[in-house]
This record gives structure tokens, sequence and C-alpha cells, in this order.
């Protein structure tokens, strides 16, 4: 039962990705101070890794003797998370260079984290659940605090490490849990366990425990403390990255643990998602209203996003699944584009973060205040952009699965959002101010921008592109 | 030639991008002038060939669906399988609309260049106004929900960016402290208070989505004919839908954003918030008629709340001074009309009152421009006098309006009204309060509207020396004429049987409206002498209120001043708006602003994280002292609320 | 689903001799085994709260060596030899020393420093803590908790060497190699945030 190469070859995207970020590794210890070439490898390695995701989108088969899933489900979601790393990718090497702390171990780290996060998706055992998201979370520990010399982002970085330890010592126990009930760590075996396992108290705490774990990786209420200070101190593009990839990449294994392998709908712990849900949304969104820092009013409205699209995991049906899968994609460009126009204003002396700072960037940099007002706009959910499409599918989920209130909660609490998003676009549109940028951008930052933005033009204009190929995924 | 139809909403949208893209590179106004108005004339005259066309058509082949390209479409096989086009309909009500949007827009179009001539933002001011009419033409042209609905928050954005046009101008916005507000300020309050009405309107395509398993209108209403009258579910689409509504057309309770709306330039009042977006409310409930048809209870509720807002909204405007939010209350006074139209089941009288009402209101805001416009943007009528020497065309061109509105036949107000007026009171579903209601309000509106004549063009001068009003150029004076003429003759379209008419837009209407009626089992009336009289009375009525009007505010000026001083408590309550505005301000907007900034932000957040990240910026560059913070401080806070969360979750998992 | 069941039990030291009814927390008979397993437990549990009461770094260091040791026995107790024997190399011998080191460099000095004051925070997350106990308690000791029997004929099978490495290189190679890649990011990210020349 070792590694056949038809393991290989089914898992090319992973596979690939792996040798790359092992060879970025070696071009690094060559060129010494030159992480440009770091920079072009890690680049080619996502590039050649997402174009092998296209081949893989068929029908997911376990490989690595039933360990991981590929294909499928998870080949669409490392779309998601490659997307999200290429982008990263473009718009942090213009970023690093203007705060000074360009060096190649950030791609290295950006790969590795990538890697872990396509683990997850394909988790079909408990321990590669766990692998998963260490490898996912060491990288991203690292990658906080990569600005050494910044204290913020030194605070963030430890912040997220020591309660991220905290998160995986329940997951563990949950872990721990779920085999001594089941006598398994294979997802397969425990699904079909799940019917009776279900009335076990044990068992039930050890999901609960998974619960938390994963709800801690997506920001979630009240597992979400760590999640504006880290993403405030970190450097801005990993804040996008994090925000996006970690967060696809938990929604995943959630989605893969508790709808597709379990199928919760209806039990206790479909109920107690809601709650998260609900408590997610109401936190999230009343208290990003009162924020003045940017990054830490993206931070909030990612909890509220993390809220929204846990209301498809409560409801645990097909529209729920396909909807968040949706919903994952369009959040990925929104918000790394989002952040790295945060990336772009921020200064080196950390100025240029709070809301006032954008009053009038229509006038002298209108690309970035167009490219930040769809963005803006597709957070609110407003139609035709690709977040209207998100809200209405997982919200309809909600009302499918008899979860009416959480669907109203949510539909009450984005209507709150439109107020942030939109007090964005009034300042750079309709207030004077002399917000401009003392350097120039990246032509490679402006296409990375570019790119999330047809993205979510196209994906409004034609969710059933996604919508239809995500469903086919629900057979395993 | 339905097969033109998508060069309807094809124009704006080219004449949105090409100016859009290029408008700042273009100096000419007279060349974006041409561009921005151009596309939308070319749009009316597809309109106008389409609408011959069915003319000569037999009504059941008048209706026809272009579907353009499938949009979204999912779980497609499965019980929950939703597929939504960019689907035309054409059919006798959007044509309706499409005419009223297309022809009432080229002409405001027109008035612009002469309004904005001179503004830094001309340009931009075009392609907004091209991206409205893009829009709106899709909210009526929608043969779905979900398009209707792109279309509707199309146009919400388009008023907003249109309120806020002159973003840093100061303006009284309800609600604000006096002198804190902008017209940007403005902007948000009507986006803010319109996203009330589409979380109805939201809620409620989900319903009709799970009842129906569709949110295609053909779909939609054919199964709607077999589902059986007294369902709850109908009833709460019903209400829903008519949030929504509320929200769009400016209803109680959601209506107060309208007059703040006056904050931008005048042609986005005349086309925005008084000829076509604040009738979509309107046009969704007539849409939606089989739907209401089911549910009664809705249409009670829509019913009083129109008469309700009407006459609310008449008082509010009789003790107004700035020129606009005269009319603006005005235009809310008449929606609620047009929903207690809907109300009693009155449909195509609603839709009749949607089309006059868009002549005479965009009319007498077009006018009230010029007037802005002569007057160096002064806006109080207290200020102005006697411009009927100075503004011939103008005045004469406002005073048909006025006419109009007040509802004297021959003109083209007094048949809608009075033919709402009539159903109101005549239908199975009126009564003889929301006639009166109604009646009341008419008297009330011919008051106010020419208080408004009087103080602005008649009487005494009352502005400074150093002003020199003039007429307004050509380019305004002409969409003048024109509405002047449609607001004389638009009414005849609907001369009733009882006055010897075919009541063509009824009939006209019949086909779209028929299944509804068929389920709310309403026969058609016989002609009745209480029609005349009722008429009449109306008639007088109106009179009334002119006369009292013109005694009150030409020959005996002391009047008005007495009656305020005599009953200061009334008139503050009125001018003050009946205190909605505060009222809302402290029930709900300074009780969210509390809670966000007391508990959650400067409780939680302020306090204790930034309280001490704050403190570190006297420490920056400590590391150690860094670690020693996070180690002791909030880090350990963080992890027991995380462990208070574990308790609670297995606290449910257990009881469970 | 056996063979992984078989393999993970291998990997845990997982054993469950007892027929499923009879092996509730609180029923089982007392025996050499039960008692061992209940002394190292209070050990482990005892060591694991005075280190974390300590106030000295160095007492606290040496309250989770006695920690790390008692997990080694309860692991042998359970017939996990490698473990038990893993832990203490790993953990008591390399990882440990690691720490004391660390603690004589940054010579913390003044131990009152280290001495937190008593706040209300403290009583509030023990006493949370306290609660998540009180939970899990009442799950263990009131739930019928079917366990699944054990895979292996012999006990004393399951933690050998031979039977973790043939697991470790046929069913759980993946999480093995799996595994090198997160030891390598971790190096990098290590090599990131201690490297002397920050450009």
């Amino acid at each position: 039962m070792g590694i056949t190469f038809s393991d290989i070859t089914s898992s090319a995207p992973l596979v690939s990705l792996v040798l790359f970020s092992f060879l970025t590794l070696i071009v690094e210890s060559w060129g010494k101070d030159k992480p440009v070439l770091s920079y072009w490898v890690s680049l080619l390695g996502v590039g050649v890794s997402l174009a092998l995701s296209f081949g893989h989108l068929g029908a997911g088969i376990p490989v690595f003797g039933g360990m991981l899933l590929q294909g499928g489900f998870a080949g669409y979601c490392n779309l998601i998370f490659l997307s999200s790393a290429f982008l990263t990718i473009l718009l942090s090497r213009g970023y690093l260079e203007r705060m000074e702390c360009h060096r190649g171990e950030f791609y290295i780290l950006i790969l590795f984290s990538t890697v872990g996060m396509m683990l997850m998706a394909g988790a079909l055992n408990l321990i590669t659940v766990f692998l998963g998201i260490e490898l996912m979370s060491v990288s991203l520990y690292v990658l906080a605090g990569f600005m050494r010399k910044k204290v913020r982002s030194n605070e963030s970085a430890l912040k997220y490490f020591l309660l991220g330890a905290f998160a995986t010592g329940f997951l563990l126990y949950g872990i721990a849990l779920i085999y001594g009930t089941s006598g398994t760590t294979d997802l397969v075996a425990i699904s079909k366990l799940f019917p009776q396992l279900s009335h076990n108290p044990i068992f039930l705490v050890g999901c609960g425990l998974l619960v938390v774990a994963f709800s801690f990786k997506i920001a979630a209420v009240p597992f979400h403390m760590w999640a504006p200070d880290v993403y405030e101190g970190a450097p801005t593009t990993v804040s996008g990255f994090m925000s996006t990839g970690a967060k696809a990449a938990a929604f995943a294994t959630f989605l893969l643990v508790f709808v597709r392998v379990f199928d919760i709908a209806g039990t206790s712990l479909s109920q107690v998602i809601a709650v998260i849900a609900a408590a997610s949304m109401i936190v999230g969104n009343v208290t990003a209203v009162a924020q003045t820092n940017v990054k830490r009013m993206l931070a909030y409205s990612s909890i509220a996003h993390a809220g929204y699209m846990l209301s498809g995991i409560a409801a645990a049906n097909v529209e729920g699944e396909t909807g968040i899968l949706f919903y994952l994609l369009a959040y990925t460009f929104v918000n790394v584009g989002a952040f790295g126009i945060v990336s772009i204003m921020e200064r080196q002396d950390d100025k240029k973060l709070n809301f006032e700072d954008y009053e009038g960037l229509s006038a002298r940099r209108p690309a970035l205040a167009v490219l930040m007002t769809i963005f803006m706009f597709s957070l609110a959910g407003i139609p035709p952009f690709a977040g209207f499409f998100g809200k209405y599918y997982v919200f309809l989920a909600a009302v499918k699965a008899n979860l009416t209130w959480l669907a109203i909660l949510g539909v009450l609490t984005s209507l709150i959002s439109v107020y942030y998003y939109l007090r964005l676009v009034v300042l750079m549109y309709f207030r004077e101010g002399d917000a401009d940028l003392d350097h120039s951008v990246p032509r490679r930052s402006m296409i990375a921008l570019a790119i999330a933005a047809i993205s979510i033009v196209v994906l409004g204009l034609y969710p059933s592109l996604i919508v239809d190929l995500t469903r086919s995924f629900f057979k395993i | 030639m339905f097969s033109y139809t998508p060069l309807i909403v094809l124009f704006p949208l080219l004449g949105f991008l090409v100016l859009g893209l290029f408008g700042s590179r273009i100096k000419n106004e007279k060349l974006l002038g041409i561009l921005g108005s151009g596309t939308v004339g070319l749009s009316f005259l597809v309109a106008v060939t389409l609408f011959v066309q069915m003319l000569g058509m037999h009504p059941e082949e008048r209706k026809h669906v272009v579907d353009l390209f499938t949009w979204i479409s999912a779980f497609t096989g499965t019980s929950s399988s939703l597929s939504v086009s960019v689907a035309y309909q054409v059919d006798q009500l959007s044509i309706l609309m499409t005419l009223i949007v297309t022809g009432v827009g080229f002409l405001i179009h027109v008035y612009s260049i002469g309004y904005m001539h001179g503004d830094p933002g001309f340009w931009r001011f075009f392609a907004y106004l091209n991206l409205f009419i893009f829009a709106m033409l899709n909210l009526v042209l929608a043969d779905n929900f979900v398009l209707m609905f792109l279309g509707w928050e199309g146009v919400g954005l388009c008023s907003y960016l249109l309120i806020g046009f002159w973003h840093d101008r100061k303006f009284e916005v309800g609600g604000y402290k006096p002198g804190t507000s902008t017209t940007s300020d403005a902007a948000k309050k009507a986006f803010i208070v319109n996203r009330i009405g589409d979380f109805g309107f939201l809620l409620a395509m989900f319903l009709i989505f799970v009842n129906f398993g569709s949110l295609n209108f053909d779909a939609v209403f054919g199964r709607a004919s077999v589902v059986s009258e007294g369902n709850s579910a109908m009833v709460w689409i019903g209400l829903l839908l008519f949030l929504g509504a509320t929200g769009k057309s400016a209803q109680i309770p959601l209506f107060v954003w309208l007059p703040d709306a006056m904050a931008g330039p005048t042609p986005v009042s005349a086309l925005i918030h008084a000829a076509t977006m604040v009738t979509a409310g309107v046009y969704m409930v007539a849409r939606c008629s089989v739907l209401y048809a089911l549910a009664p209870t809705a249409l009670h509720v829509m019913a009083i709340v129109g008469a309700l807002t009407a006459i609310m909204a008449a008082t509010i405007a009789l003790v107004q001074n700035d020129i606009k939010k005269v009319l603006a209350y005005s235009t809310v006074s008449q929606l609620g009309y047009m929903f207690l139209a809907m109300g009693v089941a009155a449909f195509s009288a609603g839709i009749f009152h949607v089309l006059t009402h868009a002549f005479f209101k965009a009319l007498l805001f077009l006018g009230s421009g010029a007037v802005i416009h002569a007057m160096h943007d002064e806006q109080d009528i207290q200020k102005m006098g006697g411009l009927k020497h100075q503004l011939p065309t103008t005045y004469k061109t406002f005073l048909i309006g006025a006419i109009a509105i007040a509802g004297i036949p021959p003109f083209a107000g007094f048949f809608s009204k009075d033919e709402i007026l009539w159903r109101a009171f005549s239908s199975e579903y009126g009564s003889i309060g929301l006639w009166a209601i109604g009646v009341i309000g008419a008297a009330l509106t011919a008051f106010y509207m020419f208080r408004l004549v009087s103080l602005t063009f008649e009487g005494e001068k009352r502005y400074g020396q150093d002003l020199h009003p003039h007429e307004a150029p050509k380019t305004m004076t002409i969409p003048l004429i024109i509405l002047a003429v449609l607001s004389i003759v638009g009414g005849f379209v609907g001369i009733p049987a009882s006055l010897f008419g075919g009541n063509s837009i009824e009939q006209w209407l019949e086909p779209i409206f028929a299944p509804a009626y068929e389920k709310l089992r309403m026969e058609p009336h016989p002609v009745e002498i209480t029609e005349y009289l009722l008429m009449l009375l109306s008639v007088c009525v109106a009179g009334a209120g002119i006369y009292c009007a013109r005694v009150v505010y030409l020959r005996r000026s002391k009047l008005a001043d007495s009656w305020k001083a005599k009953y200061p408590g009334t008139y503050r309550f009125l001018f003050n708006k009946y205190y909605v505005d505060e009222m809302y301000d402290t029930v709900i907007v300074a009780p969210t602003v509390k809670v966000s900034e007391g508990f959650l932000w400067k409780g939680i957040d302020v306090k204790v994280i930034d309280g001490i990240v704050n403190g570190s910026a006297k420490l920056v560059g400590m590391l150690a002292d860094v670690i020693r913070r996070v180690q002791t401080g909030i880090a350990q806070q963080y992890a027991t609320i995380f462990v208070g969360g574990i308790l609670l979750l297995l606290i449910w998992l257990i009881v469970q | 689903m056996d063979s992984h069941a078989v393999a993970t039990g291998a990997l845990y030291g997982y054993r469950n001799q007892k027929s499923s009814s009879t092996n509730n927390f609180f029923e089982s008979s007392v025996t050499l085994e039960t008692f061992l397993f209940y002394t190292l437990g209070a050990v482990s549990v005892g060591s694991a709260l005075m280190m974390v009461t300590r106030r000295s770094p160095v007492m606290s260091a040496l309250y989770l060596i006695l920690n790390f040791f008692a997990l080694g026995g309860l692991y042998l107790s359970l017939h996990a030899q490698f473990i038990a024997f893993i832990q203490i190399l790993v953990y008591a011998g390399a990882i440990m020393v690691l720490f004391v080191f660390v603690i004589m460099l940054l010579n913390l000095g003044d131990e009152k420093k280290l001495n937190e004051r008593f706040s209300w925070k403290k009583i509030v997350g023990a006493g949370l803590s306290f609660g998540v106990l009180m939970e899990l308690i009442f799950v263990f000791a009131f739930s019928k908790a079917n366990l699944p029997p054990s895979h292996f004929e012999k006990a004393t099978d399951i933690g050998t060497v031979e039977n973790i490495g043939m697991q470790l290189f046929t069913t759980f190679l993946f999480p093995f190699e799996v595994t090198s890649v997160l030891l390598l990011a971790a190096i990098v990210g290590a090599v990131v945030l201690a490297k002397k020349k920050l450009n």
C-alpha cells in the first residue's frame, strides 16, 4: 500500500507545487540576495499547478491509499487557493520592496502554505486534515511576522501562533475523541458509522471540538479574536492571503468533514454552527461600522463573511455547498484585491491605512478608485458583482434547510455592511481630499488587481459557469 | 419587430460606456449633450415604433419575450433548479413604462444640456443619467425577478450617485444637526433607507422561489393563478414586496429619503425622483397584480398606507419653503395616490396616474429648475415673488403643471386622479374613508400647489435688487413646452366611459390585469349618477383649494402669518415633517451607533485592544516588551473567550 | 476500514481488550493496570498544574520533565513501548534541554517580575476551564461509550517498532512524507525569524 505512480499523476497539481517549492528553496540558496529569482520560480510553480488543476476538475478519486481526494471538489478548491497564491505573489513583490523586506523566503512560505491548503481540501483522513492545517498555519505564522523590524508584525505573528497552537490542541483532542469512538481516522469509514455514532455524546464532543478548531481558522465568533489584530499587524498582502486562501481551505475542510462525510443536516451540530454563523454576522458587521482603519474594517468584514458562509454549512444541503464554493471563489478575488489596494496605499511607516486617507482618491488615481469600488460593491453584495450570488445561494440554502431566521439575519446584517463598504466609495468619489501615492504602482500589481476585478464581474454575470461545475462535485 | 427590443436597452448602455470611458477627454459640451440625450432619443424612437406596431396587433400577440442569454442556471434538474435569463418582456405594461422612461427621459436629458452648462462634471452627469436609463429599462423590461432586482439596485445606485453629484455642497438633511450635513449625506441616507426596502424585496424573492420554484414572471404568475386564496405565504410575499416598494417609491414608513434626495441637481429630481424611478414600486406592484390578488390583506395594507402617505405628505407640503421640497412632498403624496389605486385593485388607474404624473411632475420640477437657475441657486420661495414677468414661459408652463396636478379638467391630472378617487369609493376593496382621505388630499394638493405658484411667480418681488432673473435658454424651455402640452392632453387616453370616452388606457392594459381581476372577482361597474356627483365634488374641492391659496397668499398675505402665530404647535409639527426623521434617529440610528461605538468598539476594541496598542506606540522597538504584553495581556484574554465559546458549544451539544 | 483502524491503533497505542459493554470509565475493576493508569495519570495532571503555577521558570521546567516521564509511563502501560521511549528521548531529553538553555540565556532576572497580579481575568479563565472539564467528565461518565474492539490478537504487538515502522511506510506513507514537508516549512520559518542579517 505504498505510493503508486498513478497516485502521483492523479495529484499532479499538488506534487508539482511541492516540487516547485523545493526548487524555490534551492534557487533561493543559490542566488544570494536575489529574491527576484524566487519570485519568478514561485510564480511559475503556482502557474503550472493552476494549469494542471484545470485538468483535474473531473470526478474526484481517492489517492495515496485513501488519504487524499484529488480532482473534483478538491480540484476546484485548489483553483481557489492557487488563484489566491498567484495574485498574492504578484501583489507582494512591489509591496515588500517598498517595505524593504523583500526576501525569497516569503515566496517559499506562500508555496508551502498553499500545499497545506491543498491537503486540507482533499483530506479524507483526519491525519491529513491535521497535517494540512499545520503546514498551512506554520507557514502563515511566519508570514504574519515577516516584517521583522515592525513591532506590529511581530505582535501579530506571536498572537496568531499562540492562539493557533491553542486551537490545534482542541483539534487534536477532537480527533482523538472521534478516533476513540469510531476506531479509525479514515473519514469515509467514519461516515459509514455516522448514523449510530451521532448519538454518542463523546463522538459529538469530538465533532464539536473540530467545529471549534475550524471556526478558529475561519475567524468565526467567538473564536475570532485574533483576526483583527493579526490582519492589522501582518504584511497587508499576507492578510489578504490569510483572509482568502486560509479561510477557503478551512471552509473546504469544514465542508468536506461536516457536510460531505458526516451529513450533519438537522443535527445539533448544525444548530451550533447556525448559532456561530449568526454571532459572526452580528459581531463582524456591527463592529466593522465603527472602524477607522481600513485593514481592521476588512478584518471584521471577513468575520462577517465567515458568518454568511457558515450559514451554508449549517444548512448542509446541495445549495449550501454550491453556494459556499461559489462564494469562496468570489470572495477570494474580492478580498485579495481589496487588501492589494490597501497594500498599495500603505506607506512604510504604517501610515495611510485610515479611511480618511482615501478621500478624493478618484481624482488622482481613478483606476485604483474604480477597482476598489468594484471590490466594495461586491463585498456589499450588490449585483451584478459576484458577491451578490454568493450571498444569494447561501441564504437560499438556509431557507431551504428551515433556517429562515438565519437567512433573515444574514440579509439584515449585510444591509448594515453596505454602510461601511460604501463609506469608502463615498470618500473616494464624493469628498475633496489629497489622497495620492508617492510611488508608482508596479504593472504586475495592476495586472493582479485587474484579474481580480474582471473575475468578479465575469463571475457576477455568469455565475452558472461555476455553479454548474460545483454541482457536479456533489457526488464525491 | 420585437427583435429590436434589446436595442432600447443597448443605446443608453453604449452612451454610458462612451461617456464614462471617454467623457473626461471630450471637452465639447455640445457633443457630450448630443451623445447623452441622443442615445435616449434613439431608444425612444425604437420604443415608439414598437408601440405603433403593437397598436396594430391583436391583443394576444402584443406580448413577447426576447431571450438574450441564460444568465444563471443552477441545480438543473433538481427540485431547486434555478434558471434566470437576461430576457426582455415587451407587453402592454412594459412598453408603456418604456415610453415614459425614454420619452420623459429624453426631454430631461435635453433640458440638462442647458441646466448643467458649465459644470465641471458635465460628462459625468450624462454618463450617470445614461446609466440610470439603462438600469430603469432593465427594471421595466425584465421578464424575471432577478433581472428586475438588478435594475432595481441599479437605479438605486444611480440615484445615490446623482443625489451626491455635488458632493461637497452643504445641504440640510433631515435627522442631522443643522449645518453639519452635505449632499453626500443625503445620498447616503437615500441609499440606506432604500436598502431596507431592498431587504423586503430580496426576502420576497426567496419566498417566491420557495413557493413557486421559479423567478420567471410567466412561470410564477402562471402557477399563482392556480394557488388558492388565503395562503399566508402569499400575504407575506405581498407585504414584503410592498416593503420594497415603500423604499423605492417613498411611502410610509420609508419616505424620509425622498425630500432629502432633492440635494441632487434638479433634472435628477425631475427624472429619477418624480417621473420614473420612484414609480418603480408602483410598476412592480402592477406587475405582480396576480400575486396581490391572492393576498387581499396585502392590498388593504397598501391602500391604507397609500392613503395615509398621500395626506400626510400633502400636509407637510403646505408649510415648506424650499421650492423643491414642496414638489418632493407633493411627489410622495401623489405616489400615495398611486398605491391607493393599487390597493383598491384599480391597477390600470394607478398606472394611468404614473403616466400623467410623469408629465406634470417632470414639468413642475423642470420649471422649478428654471426658476432656481434664474435665481442663482436660490430655492426659498419666501425670497422670490413676481417672477412671471421675468420668466414668462416658465410661468405659463408651471401654471399648466399646477392646474394639472390640482385636478382641474380637462388637464391630465384630473382624469387619472378622479379615476383613482372613484375606484377608491366604488371598488369592493375601497371604502368611503379611503375616498374621503383622497378628496381631502386633493384639496390640500390644490392649495399647496397654488401657494407655490403665488409665492414664486406672483405678488411682489422679495429678492435683492442685484438679482436679475432671466428666462432659461431654448434647450430648457422647449422641453418645458412639450411637457406642458402633454400635461394638457395626456389625460385624454383615459377619459372614462361616464364622460363618453373609451378609457383606452384601461382597455390597453386590460390583458395584463385580467388574471388579477378574475381572481378578485371584480365586476365592471355600470355608469352611475354617483360617479358624476363625486367628480363634480372633487373638481369643486380642487377649485376651492386653488381659490383659498390665492386669497391667502395674494390678497390677504397677513393671513398665513397670523395662522402660523395662532397654531405654532401644528405649524412646527408640519414644518418639521411630523418629526419622523428625528424619531428614526432616536429610535434606530442613535442606538445602533451607540451599541457599535459604545459597546462593541469602545468597550471591547478600544479599551482592551486599542488601549494596549496605543500604549505600545511609546515602546516601539522594544520587542521584549511587546512579547511580555502579548503574553500577559490580550492573547490570554482571547484564549479565555475561546474557552468560553467551547463551554457554550459543548453545553449545547450535550443538552441536545 | 479495518486496516486503517489497525494502523492508527498501532500509532497511538490504542488498546481495548475488554468487551465493549464493560469498559465504562468508572466501572472497570481494579487491576494493576488500572492502578498504574490512575497513579501515572494523577502524577501527570499534578505535575502539569505545578508547572503552570510555579513562579520560577526552572521549577516549571523540572515539573514539565516529570510530566513527560509520567506520560511516557502511561504509554508504556498501554504497550506502546516505542512511543514511550521516543517521548522520553525527544521531549524529556532534547526539548527540555533546549528549554533550560533558553531560560538561562534569557536571564529573566527577578522572579517577582513574572508574578502576575491577582485579577478577575484569571478567575474567569479558571472558571471557564473548570466548566469545560466538568462537561467532559459528564460526557465520559454518563454516556454509554461503545468503544470499538481492538484488532490485535496480542496486546503487546501494538507498539512494537516493527509494527509502527510497517504502518508508517505502508498505510501512513503519505502523512509521513507530508510531515517532512511540514518540518521543512518549519525550518524555513525558523530561519526567517532567527536569521541575524535582516536583508
